[in-house]
């Protein structure tokens, strides 16, 4: 029986997956070879991709019965979330890593799972164009490295609030201490990866350009090994725009890595700001922000608290059995959706912190060298069977005869025979501890229950009242619509320098509000 | 079909690593045994759950590989730790008693990409930091001061606890984009990755050249412009 899909939609899911190949291609050759004497990366990391390619049709089902991809991708824009730049991108670079282990191990075919498959490209791509919205591509790497996500409204609040500093000064001290602390806890609390990090931008600015570091879900919250340990941290998710001068931000890439140049030098940043927000707030919150003093200290603080949190975390982990370290890694890397489930209040800690029982049974298979070299075949060398083309072929960026993710053949459309589904999520478990702290949020620590239904009553403001769709191209033809001063209202409700200033500012009027505040001294 | 499975593969060929390719060999042979079995389709028996390859599947699979008398690579400690008998023991630091010298007449036992141009070299003592147990020590007994960790490891999680107490720090793999990398970037630690090492030792007195400029991470190695470990006692 021909697929009940249209050639149009099999030539567009096609093209997506070969984007996705290119996409990830690029990543895993031109960042960093991971390893870890800690932790088993490569097994784990082979292993969420089978997770991923069990359940995330399902579970995605489950969020777009309440929130579409399109909404999702509004929403997650409006704030620092676990739904970011990376998460967001990588979602069908998993689970087609999964799709492509199974076919070259002869337990799939390419016209397998045909409807769970359109699905699950159809969701990831409405995803990341809506969350991609303001520069209009799909991912960063179709925008020559860089990641503009924020509108004019949001980087004029960031710029007219930081705090200016200079090499010397407490300020510039404890950023460069916090910044160091902090990522070394998110590699960690992360199982060795760096999903704990994101950086969008750069934003050209006043003094130079803006990268906006944000490192998320660092409190007691999803991850169940964080708790106890991270008790005292009290904010999830950190977002930092800094001000650097003389620097370009040449790269920010589909990993929401960067690079700079010349290389990044902290002795080049001169202003900085601190904010807070998740799932449940409806946009970002300043933190300590009325002073240069009043931050240091605060920086200081959540250092020492962080530092604390990674030599707890650190101790636990060091007592870990293999399958605990598996286990954790699995999952960091299977739940980069997680917080869409959040974001359309219907997280369930069992959806996205257990290993489906389809998954559990090649566990044996997955020594330190089977892991290393199926990682490095299926994403590097690109040299597995399944991924040959004919002798003519000659891949995009390396030339190769293969491509890293397999097609979907047309014939499908025709009386080529295929199947559906993977059928329902099966039991799922896990060798961690079971989570029993409550949830760190921007409204306090709250049960799961009270989460989803906190999540599910949130509106953010300006995502409502009809200004959803009012992005820059609009405003640039409607600086005096009353609708484009309304949305920038709310978006400076909690500026320190902005608020209420509305929608006409130019750069030299924020630059102007901000010497007047007194942001510069 | 080119070779023992159910599915035909006209431009197939091998794996490049020969574990990757007896696991998916076996694994290809085993789903075409049970296929021919079944007397069904792929379509009807793709999703069955009774054919599906179990545990105990994958178990032999693993078992015939070791038969061979062959042994696999460890990455993680705690995988030769617990299955010992299944992992190829550790290399030690090489030490070809061929190392060159330096204009002084020292001997250089290692050179690797510097990280960043720190504002000097560093004179240290080299300490081999690759367990868990001498994490532990020194987060409980503090690093010794001007410890050079020699670490074969370029994740970020090994020595989280007690990185910001070296005084240097040497990594036998990864590149400047690892993770080591980044964080001893953020912690102002000077860092060399990627390093060759040849004839270190425990408790040796080493000068790191970390004033030599950073590595550039797109250009062609330069061996002869890399920063040099060079053993001074």
């Amino acid at each position: 029986m021909p697929a009940q899909h249209s050639y149009a939609d099999l030539l567009a899911a096609n093209a997506w997956i070969r984007k996705a190949s290119d996409a990830f291609y690029f990543q895993c050759t031109a960042r960093t070879v991971q390893e870890s004497k800690l932790f088993p990366v490569n097994p784990y990391i082979a292993l969420s991709y089978l997770n991923a390619w069990y359940r995330y049709p399902e579970l995605f089902r489950k969020i777009e019965a309440v929130m579409s991809a399109e909404e999702l991708g509004d929403h997650a824009r409006e704030r620092t979330t676990s739904a970011n730049i990376i998460t967001n991108g990588i979602i069908e670079q998993f689970y087609l890593g999964g799709r492509q282990m199974l076919m070259d191990m002869g337990m799939l075919k390419a016209t397998d799972a045909m409807d769970d498959v359109m699905y699950v490209l159809d969701f990831t791509q409405r995803l990341n164009l809506s969350y991609h919205r303001n520069h209009a591509h799909v991912l960063p790497t179709d925008a020559g490295l860089s990641a503009q996500l924020l509108p004019e409204r949001q980087v004029q609040v960031f710029e007219a609030d930081a705090l200016g500093t200079k090499p010397g000064d407490k300020l510039h001290t404890s950023v460069a201490h916090f910044l160091a602390a902090v990522s070394q806890y998110a590699f960690l609390k992360n199982s060795e990866c760096r999903l704990g990090i994101h950086n969008s931008g750069p934003y050209k600015v006043g003094g130079g350009e803006m990268l906006v570091r944000e490192f998320v879900d660092l409190a007691e919250s999803d991850l169940p090994w964080l708790d106890g340990v991270a008790e005292n941290v009290e904010l999830n998710n950190v977002t930092m725009p800094v001000f650097m001068k003389d620097t370009h931000f040449n790269i920010v890439d589909d990993w929401a890595s960067f690079e700079a140049q010349p290389s990044y030098n902290h002795d080049n940043m001169y202003a900085v700001g601190l904010y807070t927000s998740d799932y449940l707030s409806d946009g970002y919150i300043p933190v300590h922000m009325d002073s240069a003093a009043e931050l240091a200290d605060y920086l200081d603080h959540l250092r020492d608290t962080i530092h604390d949190a990674t030599q707890r975390l650190w101790k636990e982990v060091a007592g870990w059995s293999r399958d605990q370290m598996i286990d954790s890694g699995l999952l960091v890397y299977y739940n980069v959706p997680k917080d869409l489930a959040h974001i359309a209040g219907v997280y369930e800690q069992e959806d996205w912190y257990t290993v489906e029982d389809r998954v559990q049974r090649f566990k044996p298979l997955f020594n330190d060298e089977y892991g290393n070299h199926l990682i490095a075949e299926l994403v590097g060398y690109i040299s597995l069977r399944s991924q040959q083309g004919n002798e003519s072929h000659m891949a995009k960026l390396s030339g190769a005869r293969g491509d890293m993710w397999s097609t979907i053949p047309y014939s499908v459309l025709g009386d080529e025979e295929w199947t559906g589904s993977v059928g329902p999520i099966r039991g799922g478990s896990t060798s961690l501890p079971q989570k029993t702290a409550l949830y760190t949020t921007t409204r306090g620590k709250l049960t799961q229950d009270q989460c989803n239904e906190a999540a599910r009553a949130l509106r953010i403001p300006t995502l409502e009242d009809g200004l959803r769709h009012l992005d820059d191209a609009w405003v640039k033809n409607h600086p005096d619509d009353p609708r484009a001063h309304e949305l920038y209202r709310r978006t400076q409700a909690r500026s320190l320098v902005l608020k209420d200033k509305g929608a006409g500012l130019l750069r030299e009027d924020v630059l102007a509000l901000r010497k007047e505040a007194g942001r510069d001294d | 079909m080119t070779e023992a499975g159910a599915i035909p593969d006209k431009w197939g060929g091998e794996a490049m690593n020969p574990t990757v390719e007896f696991f998916h060999s076996a694994i290809r042979k085993t789903v075409a045994e049970r296929l021919a079995a079944s007397g069904k389709t792929w379509e009807e028996a793709v999703g069955d759950p009774s054919l599906e390859l179990t545990r105990e599947d994958f178990v032999r699979i693993e078992a015939d590989m070791l038969a061979t008398g062959y042994r696999f690579e460890a990455s993680a400690q705690v995988s030769a730790v617990e299955e010992p008998d299944k992992y190829k023991p550790e290399a030690a630091i090489a030490n070809t008693g061929q190392q060159p010298r330096d204009e002084q007449g020292r001997l250089v036992v290692g050179t690797g990409d510097n990280v960043f141009q720190a504002k000097g070299d560093v004179t240290g003592t080299a300490r081999l930091i690759s367990t868990v147990d001498v994490v532990m020590d020194m987060l409980v007994n503090g690093v010794p001061e001007n410890t050079i960790a020699v670490i074969d490891d370029s994740g970020g999680t090994l020595t989280a606890p007690i990185l910001e107490g070296f005084a240097g720090v040497v990594c036998m793999g990864g590149t400047i984009r690892s993770h080591l990398g980044i964080l001893t970037r953020e912690y102002n630690i000077p860092c060399l990755m990627a390093a060759d090492l040849d004839g270190l030792q425990e408790g040796d007195t080493v000068l790191v050249e970390y004033s030599k400029p950073a590595a550039d991470a797109y250009a062609e190695r330069d061996a002869a412009a890399r920063p040099r470990i060079i053993k001074v006692d």
